[in-house]
């Protein structure tokens, strides 16, 4: 059974992303998670979170929720904004991993990154709110 | 407790030797969004000073995330356009999984140590 969601509310700003890492650790520490794969969660959340600081708000100002719930050994995620209708994992095209040192465009790599690590993401956009959950470790059976 | 622990070092260190041909950057810590270009700023004040080949030594380095993996590939560029290299030396752990899962790996020369490095030049 999955455990009511823990939730945090912070400005949507890179400097946000630190205390929202230390956040989820508590809830990682929780579920006894290792200390890499804590690593893993906080690159994947900042990742999410540095997408909505750059995008959601298209230059204004707004605040960003992250949220987790502990199901069995693995965290469920929600990290939610109030900008613009935006799914990070359409919105920008993966960067072209054959070109070379002076071609490879500098940027693109953070939505690379967290497909790799989690998986599946889930985006969808209710009631003014865009929403994306994972839930992590990605292979950890879920249900139980 | 055990998680405030883990994250009370947030500062990434940066550190500046000449060596030989190169400059040897020993870079530590943790290299995130809110502190990656500090390693792109300090790339760019030595190749201003003329700097052809930089070694980042890495060993120390705990974590990184996309925007310093801008800062690596920004510094990168700059350096081959000018006819030189950013060498990285000691990448492990989740930082090396992550230049191996962007494939950054291949764009960039890779050696176990500085001493490596500086004999490749």
């Amino acid at each position: 059974m999955a455990q009511p969601f823990t939730r945090l509310t912070l400005p949507a700003r890179v400097q946000s992303v630190r205390v929202f890492h230390q956040f989820l650790r508590d809830g990682a520490a929780v579920v006894g998670m290792a200390s890499d794969d804590m690593d893993k969660l906080d690159l994947v959340l900042e990742e999410i979170l540095v997408n909505i600081a750059r995008y959601a708000y298209e230059g204004g100002v707004g605040d960003v929720e992250v949220g987790y719930s502990t199901q069995g050994d693995a965290l469920l995620v929600e990290v939610t904004d109030h900008g613009r209708s935006y799914n990070p994992l359409e919105a920008a095209p993966l960067p072209d991993l054959t070109l070379g040192l002076a071609d490879r465009p500098i940027g693109g790599l953070g939505v690379l990154l967290v497909k790799q690590i989690v998986g599946s993401l889930t985006y969808r956009h209710q009631d003014g709110k865009n929403t994306v959950s994972f839930q992590f470790p990605a292979h950890t059976a879920t249900g139980s | 407790m055990v998680a405030i622990a883990l994250l009370a070092n947030n500062i990434m260190h940066i550190e500046a030797t000449q060596v030989e041909k190169a400059v040897l950057l020993k870079v530590s810590g943790r290299m995130d969004a809110e502190n990656a270009d500090e390693f792109e700023n300090a790339c760019a004040v030595w190749i201003s000073k003329g700097a052809k080949h930089i070694i980042a030594d890495l060993v120390d380095l705990q974590y990184v995330s996309s925007m310093g993996l801008r800062s690596f590939l920004s510094a990168a560029q700059k350096l081959k356009s000018a006819s030189g290299s950013l060498i990285l030396v000691g990448l492990h752990g989740l930082p090396l999984q992550v230049f191996e899962m962007t494939k950054l790996n291949s764009l960039f020369p890779i050696f176990e140590t500085a001493r490596q490095a500086l004999d490749s030049l």
